[in-house]
């Protein structure tokens, strides 16, 4: 991935940056990095399982579920000409995202409701990645509706799920088939995995908008 | 079509805004813009563009975030105290309603049916709004006792900080006070008292649903979680992975030994 060196096991992102949650920084021939650990982010656990997402570096991003900027941190080194528009609806995470988009120049933070689009549709652009982290029930249907707001044809998802906050009821697996059941509709799928052993009960699920 | 942008309106024409922030708070439309905003922005603010786009957004955020921090318990609180006056509302009108149908057959009692229906619906509505207002302030609170008990804890703590620096012991006999004062004073004069185990959180499945002998036990244990779980929500505000699963693996082992 762009912008991204493994220092032994562990990935990390080149930054200008320091380091935002208390993350390692690393030197490499005159440059920072910023460790990345897959316990911390579910983008770079996908990394460690070895399931390829690229970048040109000038991407736009829509971010769903931001929460305090860990993720969305190394996005932003990795789509160092491109910009995030980074959601997020709970007050206190925020309030550190804030200090984040404040240090850099390509994060636009939006203190808002995901499942709302509506309500920030004349201020996020196209984009061409549609990135989602957020444990609600309807999550699913959260994705499609921004997609239709927000997302480019030949646009990518990239989407975490957590089997227990679409459906507590249900086994994992029974959860996870009827999700990608859902996406197939709009999407196509470019890869689907578990998170284990980083992050138990969830998937991602990368996609093309068809 | 007219289209509310964050620079302005459009209308076949951009009518630049005058005011960003008032503009970039009211940038809503109800269908998707059919071609890409930030273009058309870029031909009105030029390569200014995403530098005052940020400045606005960092601006706009700042505000709201801050009001929200000082007014989301107290909201919670308010709805937890109206969702406990409907439900006794509901209950009082239900048995008066009863009261009449033995005396008498009336139309009257058509109207208490639709009144109750109608504070039914009520209820329901703010039971939605304590859940969606938990989910977002205590989001951890929520995964480990519910909207609804974590709503109720916070109400009766007085607020989420105070709810963060409670100890365990206390959350798990608030609500029953009255039980526990009696036990005391039994206590200082000699007797022998029963301690109460749990008091608003005996509403918790993983409680109730344990029989008489362990409740103790999983009430104590809960407490415990609760006590973490709005410490992370006081203090960090994010979803905790895997505080729910010990909490699960506590009422499994408590149901079948």
């Amino acid at each position: 991935m762009r912008n991204v060196k493994f220092f032994g096991s562990i990935p990390a992102t080149r930054s200008k940056f320091g380091s935002h949650y208390g993350e390692k920084i690393f030197e490499l021939e005159g440059e920072l990095y910023r460790e990345w650990t897959p316990w911390r982010s579910k983008l770079s656990a996908m990394l460690m399982k070895n399931y390829k997402v690229e970048f040109l570096g000038n991407e736009k991003i829509l971010y769903l579920g931001a929460a305090s900027g860990t993720t969305v941190s190394h996005l932003a080194d990795i789509v160092d000409e491109g910009f995030i528009y980074a959601v997020e609806y709970s007050a206190k995470p925020f309030k550190k995202l804030l200090e984040l988009a404040k240090n850099r120049q390509n994060i636009i933070p939006i203190f808002g409701d995901a499942s709302k689009p509506w309500e920030y549709s004349g201020i996020v652009e196209k984009v061409d990645l549609l990135y989602q982290d957020i444990s609600q029930r309807n999550q699913v249907e959260i994705l499609k509706m921004n997609s239709d707001f927000f997302l480019k044809k030949k646009g990518r998802i990239l989407m975490m799920v957590k089997a227990k906050s679409v459906d507590s009821t249900l086994e994992s697996s029974e959860v996870f088939s009827k999700v990608l059941e859902e996406l197939y509709k709009k999407f196509f799928i470019l890869s689907t995995d578990t998170l284990e052993p980083y992050h138990k009960d969830h998937i991602f699920v990368y996609g093309v908008k068809d | 079509m007219s289209y509310n942008l964050w620079f302005g309106n459009f209308n076949g024409d951009v009518e630049p805004s005058n005011n960003l922030k008032r503009s970039f708070k009211s940038a809503k439309n109800n269908s998707p813009i059919p071609f890409n905003i930030s273009e058309l922005g870029m031909k009105v603010l030029g390569g200014d563009y995403y530098n005052l786009l940020r400045k606005t957004a960092i601006e706009v955020a700042e505000e709201r975030v801050e009001k929200e921090l000082k007014s989301d318990d107290k909201y919670v609180i308010a709805l937890v105290k109206a969702l406990e006056e409907l439900e006794e509302a509901i209950n009082t009108l239900k048995e008066k309603k009863e009261d009449l149908e033995v005396v008498r057959e009336t139309e009257v009692i058509g109207e208490f049916i639709e009144g109750i229906s109608s504070l039914e619906k009520l209820k329901s509505k703010v039971e939605k709004e304590i859940e969606a207002v938990m989910e977002r302030i205590a989001p951890n609170l929520v995964e480990i006792a519910s909207p609804k008990i974590g709503a109720k804890l916070i109400e009766r703590f007085g607020s989420l900080e105070n709810l963060a620096k409670a100890p365990a012991s206390k959350i798990q006999i608030i609500g029953a006070e009255r039980s526990l004062y009696k036990a005391l004073a039994r206590l200082r004069k000699g007797k022998e008292a029963k301690m109460p185990k749990h008091g608003i959180i005996f509403m918790h499945g993983f409680v109730r649903n344990l029989p008489k002998s362990k409740r103790g036990k999983m009430a104590r244990f809960l407490a415990a979680k609760i006590s973490i779980a709005s410490k992370i929500d006081f203090f960090r505000g994010e979803l905790e992975e895997g505080l729910y699963e010990s909490l699960k693996n506590r009422y499994e082992e408590l149901r079948r030994t």
